[in-house]
């Protein structure tokens, strides 16, 4: 929600965002001579495969990608990350920034044919994902009261102004539950998470595990003639080999996130029957780094990090390993969300240079050229992963460091660096479009946990603390700006992480198949619109 | 063997491999527990966002806040009564689990199987009959081809060939999803696919029952009753087929029913490559995401696999061979 | 000894099997000389095809040189062939002699240990014990030992079963010699020949698994071997087949020729059978 915006009633404009939006994309269509057809059906594969299909339950990212067809949020997100009407058809907030009213859409069912209510809304938002969802309950417990005028209304009163408090409601964050299913039960146990009930315009019809997931196409979805797919299979295709065959058969027609490995794009993308696309990870905007235990000598002097992030070559890691579809970091805020400044860099690719800051560190070479010995924890999440950590091996090496790689499995990888037990690693972390969301939460010393995707670094600088705390609680867009910017100053100065870069993952589909990517979330969206054309 | 014998002999090896069974359930338990990490710190590590209260409660809710005894106790219980415990991770039972996903592995383990014994067992009977010759070498070459070529590797270039190239066989799947086929069009179909992912797995066990055919064969027919039998005038393929080889399958079902268990570990390889929804996947996964009730409850089931195959072999050994004893 | 060799070198294929190890082994020894610097060095462009650029087998994805890696590899993994045979070979040979000889309750105990290993699907096992030790040249060595070693017990138990109540074996009892001296210097050397052809062929599992192990990386990370080469190229074949096809047919040369040699040694010591064959 933009500046300009706030403080009138939303809802004509946002009612015409959603005509114009619509419209256009069916104008679009019919001026290159496609009309959206009804019928058919989408087959596309998962990796891995999701323990459940019921997001609160499990938020991983494939659980995500197949639910998001099942349920809906009460928003969705423009490329730029502009909030857009989805289950509520418009929104207003108050001008302190502390009351948020969202009308919904009439007539929404849920599969199992009981009505979508605003009681839903404030159960699935105050209750379910509250109890299951760490990062919904960090968020959703500044509200103070959540009430429901009427059947079609749900007022939220934030205890504080929270900037980014809309973009807790995409469906990958809030999706809405049906009260019913869930109240009075162990929500992790109620027969719903393995028949999930949501608004989406497919329902679940069948799993075969190990082997495909089958949506159908729900008839009483709340926008009339759509979906226009008659069903949606997702198979289960370990080998991502298998997953490249498939594609290149025509066995599945859309591949995203991680089933087609980097270097096999190209040869894909020279195929006249697909087309190769990056956009749409905008509202998620990974970014990689290498993971840093400050605790460690001598990881623990800015001088060491900032010579091993000169020793880098980042282009060569976009490019070579990542095949383009990678971008080098600039700053630990991507390019891709509000707020970040353009005007923050990185030190430039400079092995000399990082070898007179590990001599001013005191880290001379010794008889075999090694300056310092670190441990390294491959991440374990494929192939090019494990390249990458053999980059970062010769690349160090080059500078005297003797990086020393150590492999695991998933299981032991998230064990210790949920222990700090490790001096270096490689993570990757979802931004959710705003740094108070998705950024904070790595650098702030009072989130210095156990657990993996919190501080498990250590790093700790009372300035960022202070400004992060601000950015989180001011209400007006330009103080948060300007708080963000000193952050991300500050967080490149002491080099507390050594960001690689910023990823998207490649979607690739049928050139038969229409509207796939059209919104910041990408593949999670709901799927309402896409066809297959004839 | 007497057949008065056998309700007895049986009841009493069936104690017995109730016993061991029982034994390797508490084994595994404490192997599996050895390893670091927990199915809660993996599912905070995937799904990117978790705070030490998430994790306190996915602990308490998998029951691992529990001392280990008391997690043991509970599973040999479940386990006594039939029961293979509850995955949190996929929020139901490890027997519905284990019993949607071990039919494909059987029927691939299955057709893999007879394919290696009956592929094997010609190749070196053949090469055995024409030992020494260009015909033995080329089978002992080939058979090692299979051998030493990874079983990933193998997959790949016959998926490559029939799927891609040729275009006669799919290249992944157990059936056709979605085509909704029935009757024998449905069997056609899942034959269809099993040919590729069969083959594969089968070549290398192949290799193994070739060498192992011919090895016994030549060790077999230099013995007293082969050339007693040739004395005698019996006609050279009769020998080769009543006396030879008959006497030489015991070492392959033996090995056979060694095997029964590892076939499924083998198997985890070539249901990767062919997206075959099997139970080695299953355990695979199990294994990386710490699902500690699935990944016991898939190793009670080889166990058991096991165990009767290897009782099945020995009751085979006794009734075929009456110079064994079998031992209660 | 020279009537063995003699007997040895009447098969061919051992004789040939027997130049490629040692063709293969000075490969090893001599990579330092044949191809000095690291394996890791990303020396030329990546996906070079072979012959491109002074890269005799191509170069990898990071642009590494295949051949350089097929020499230093084969140090690694004809060690960890060799290492994790001869331990799984101690354990089986061991407790399979035991287990054969003694008979009774002994066997009966030691059969049921063994049955506990071969219950668990040997690969699922190996990745547990790696991820429970976590990975590194040692623990992939003693997790493929440890999964191989139960065919052995297996097969010595047999052949202790059979030869247990032969007269040269009662022989040796009334001559009062102690037991562990007639299980290894009267029965073990009776019982070889089917050990030594187990042996050439767990060498080969050992290097194949631990390229299996590699491939979903739980190899170490630090040693270059043929079982990574073949694993990091496989999911690339179809962009550069010399990655996986050479290191693939060093390790089939090196299983075959181990086999023969193992086949040429078992016919050596077993002259009945080899008169058979000729």
């Amino acid at each position: 929600m933009g500046v300009s915006r706030r403080g009138f009633t939303a809802a004509s404009a946002a009612g015409g965002f959603l005509g114009s939006m619509g419209l256009m994309r069916v104008e679009e269509a019919l001026a290159q001579g496609v009309a959206p057809r009804r019928g058919g059906t989408l087959t596309t594969m998962l990796t891995p495969e999701p323990p459940i299909l019921q997001i609160g339950v499990n938020n991983q990212g494939p659980t995500l990608i197949a639910a998001s067809k099942i349920f809906q949020g009460l928003l969705q997100f423009s490329p730029t990350l502009e909030p857009m009407p989805e289950l509520a058809r418009s929104w207003t907030i108050s001008p302190d920034g502390k009351v948020y009213t969202f009308a919904l859409q009439p007539n929404v069912k849920f599969h199992d044919g009981t009505p979508m209510t605003a009681e839903d809304v404030i159960f699935s938002v105050t209750k379910f994902h509250v109890e299951l969802a760490p990062r919904a309950r960090a968020i959703f417990s500044l509200i103070d009261t959540a009430t429901a005028p009427d059947p079609l209304t749900v007022v939220f009163t934030l205890k504080q102004p929270f900037e980014p408090f809309l973009l807790m409601f995409d469906v990958t964050a809030c999706a809405i539950v049906s009260k019913a299913a869930f109240d009075g039960q162990d929500y992790r146990q109620a027969p719903a998470v393995q028949r999930p009930i949501g608004t989406g315009p497919f329902r679940f019809v069948e799993w075969q595990r190990g082997n495909f997931i089958r949506l159908e196409r729900f008839a009483d979805y709340w926008k009339p003639n759509q979906p226009y797919l008659d069903a949606i299979i997702f198979r289960i295709v370990p080998d991502s080999q298998s997953r490249r065959l498939a594609m290149e058969t025509g066995q599945a027609v859309l591949a995203h996130s991680n089933d087609i490995e980097p270097f096999d794009v190209p040869a894909l993308r020279g195929r006249p029957n697909l087309e190769v696309m990056t956009p749409g990870w905008e509202y998620f905007s990974p970014l990689a780094w290498i993971e840093t235990n400050h605790r460690v000598a001598p990881l623990n002097d800015v001088r060491v990090r900032r010579a091993m992030s000169q020793a880098i070559d980042r282009n060569f890691i976009t490019q070579r390993l990542w095949f383009g579809i990678n971008k080098p970091a600039t700053s630990p805020v991507a390019s891709s969300t509000k707020f970040h400044d353009s005007s923050v860099a990185l030190l430039p690719f400079d092995p000399r240079a990082a070898m007179a800051l590990l001599d001013a560190a005191g880290l001379r070479p010794n008889a075999q050229g090694v300056r310092a010995t670190i441990k390294h924890l491959v991440l374990p999440y494929g192939e090019v992963w494990s390249r990458l950590a053999e980059y970062l091996r010769q690349a160090m090496r080059g500078v005297g460091i003797d990086l020393q790689l150590e492999s695991t499995d998933a299981g032991s990888w998230a064990r210790r660096i949920g222990a700090w037990e490790y001096e270096t690693s490689v993570n990757f972390v979802y931004q959710f479009g705003d740094p108070t969301l998705g950024v904070e939460r790595t650098y702030v010393s009072s989130n210095i946990q156990r657990v993996t995707f919190t501080n498990t670094g250590g790093y700790s600088n009372a300035r960022v603390d202070a400004l992060f705390a601000e950015a989180r609680g001011a209400a007006d867009p330009a103080v948060r700006r300007r708080a963000f910017s000193d952050v991300q100053k500050l967080l490149v100065e002491d080099m507390a992480q050594i960001w690689l870069m910023e990823m998207s993952f490649p979607t690739i589909a049928d050139r038969r198949l229409r509207n796939v990517i059209t919104g910041g979330t990408g593949i999670h969206k709901c799927f309402d619109d896409v066809f297959l054309a004839s | 063997m007497d057949p008065a014998r056998l309700p007895g002999f049986l009841l009493r090896r069936c104690i017995k491999a109730a016993i061991v069974i029982l034994a390797i359930v508490v084994c595994n338990f404490f192997l599996i527990h050895a390893a670091p990490g927990d199915p809660a710190s993996v599912i905070a590590g995937q799904s990117g966002a978790a705070d030490e209260r998430y994790l306190a409660q996915l602990r308490a809710q998998f029951g691992l806040d529990r001392p280990i005894l008391e997690q043991l106790w509970i599973y040999v219980r479940g386990v006594l009564t039939l029961d293979l415990g509850y995955s949190h991770r996929q929020q139901m039972g490890v027997g519905a689990l284990i019993a949607q996903r071990l039919p494909a592995t059987l029927l691939l383990t299955g057709a893999a199987f007879v394919f290696a014994v009956v592929g094997g067992v010609t190749l070196g009977a053949l090469a055995a009959r024409r030992v020494g010759t260009w015909a033995d070498t080329a089978i002992t070459v080939i058979a090692l081809t299979f051998y030493a070529t990874p079983i990933f590797w193998v997959g790949l270039m016959l998926v490559l060939l029939f799927s891609v190239v040729l275009g006669w066989l799919p290249s992944f799947g157990m059936y056709t999803v979605g085509a909704d086929y029935s009757g024998i069009t449905a069997v056609l179909d899942t034959g269809k696919h099993l040919i590729l992912p069969s083959l594969t797995l089968g070549l290398f066990y192949l290799a193994v029952y070739a060498r192992l055919t011919r090895a016994t064969m030549l060790e077999v027919a230099d013995q007293d009753f082969v050339k007693t039998a040739r004395a005698k005038g019996v006609p050279e393929g009769r020998i080769l087929r009543r006396h030879i080889l008959r006497n030489a399958l015991l070492p392959v079902i033996t090995l056979a029913g060694i095997q029964a268990g590892q076939l499924i570990g083998g198997s985890i390889l070539v249901e990767t490559v062919f997206a075959w929804p099997g139970i080695g996947r299953l355990a695979f996964e199990a294994l990386l995401a710490r699902d500690y009730p699935v990944l016991l409850g898939v190793f009670f089931c080889t166990s058991a696999m096991v165990v009767i195959f290897n009782l099945f072999t020995d009751l085979l050994y006794a009734l075929v061979d009456p110079r064994v004893e079998v031992q209660g | 000894m020279r009537d063995f060799w003699r007997r040895f070198s009447r098969n061919r294929g051992a004789v040939v099997g027997l130049a490629i190890i040692i063709a293969v082994m000075l490969m090893a020894a001599l990579a330092p000389i044949l191809f000095p610097g690291s394996p890791w060095d990303m020396a030329a462009a990546p996906f070079l095809p072979p012959g491109e650029m002074g890269m005799l087998l191509g170069s990898d994805s990071l642009g590494r040189d295949v051949a350089s890696g097929i020499a230093h590899g084969a140090r690694v993994s004809l060690m960890v062939g060799a290492v994790s045979t001869i331990a799984a070979l101690g354990i089986g040979v061991a407790l399979g002699a035991i287990a054969g000889y003694a008979g009774g309750w002994v066997d009966d105990a030691l059969m049921r240990f063994t049955e506990f290993f071969q219950t668990i699907p040997s690969f699922i096992l190996a990745i547990l014990l790696v991820a429970i030790f976590s990975p590194s040249i040692a623990s992939i060595v003693f997790a493929i030992a440890v999964v191989s070693w139960p065919p052995v017990a297996r097969v010595v138990r047999a052949e202790f079963l059979g030869l247990r109540s032969r007269e040269f074996v009662q022989a040796a009892e009334c001559l009062g010699k102690s037991r562990i001296a007639i299980m290894l210097g009267d029965i073990l050397p009776n019982a070889l020949s089917p050990i030594v052809v187990l042996a050439s062929l767990m060498v080969a599992t050992a290097i194949l698994l631990e390229s299996a192990l590699s491939f979903l990386g739980l190899g170490d990370p630090n040693l270059m071997t043929w079982g990574f080469l073949i694993g990091s190229g496989r999911s690339v074949i179809r962009l550069a087949w010399w990655m996986s096809v050479f290191p693939g047919v060093a390790i089939f040369l090196t299983v075959l020729s181990l086999n023969l040699v193992g086949e040429g040694l078992s016919d050596a010591l077993n002259p009945r059978l080899a008169r058979g064959r000729s």
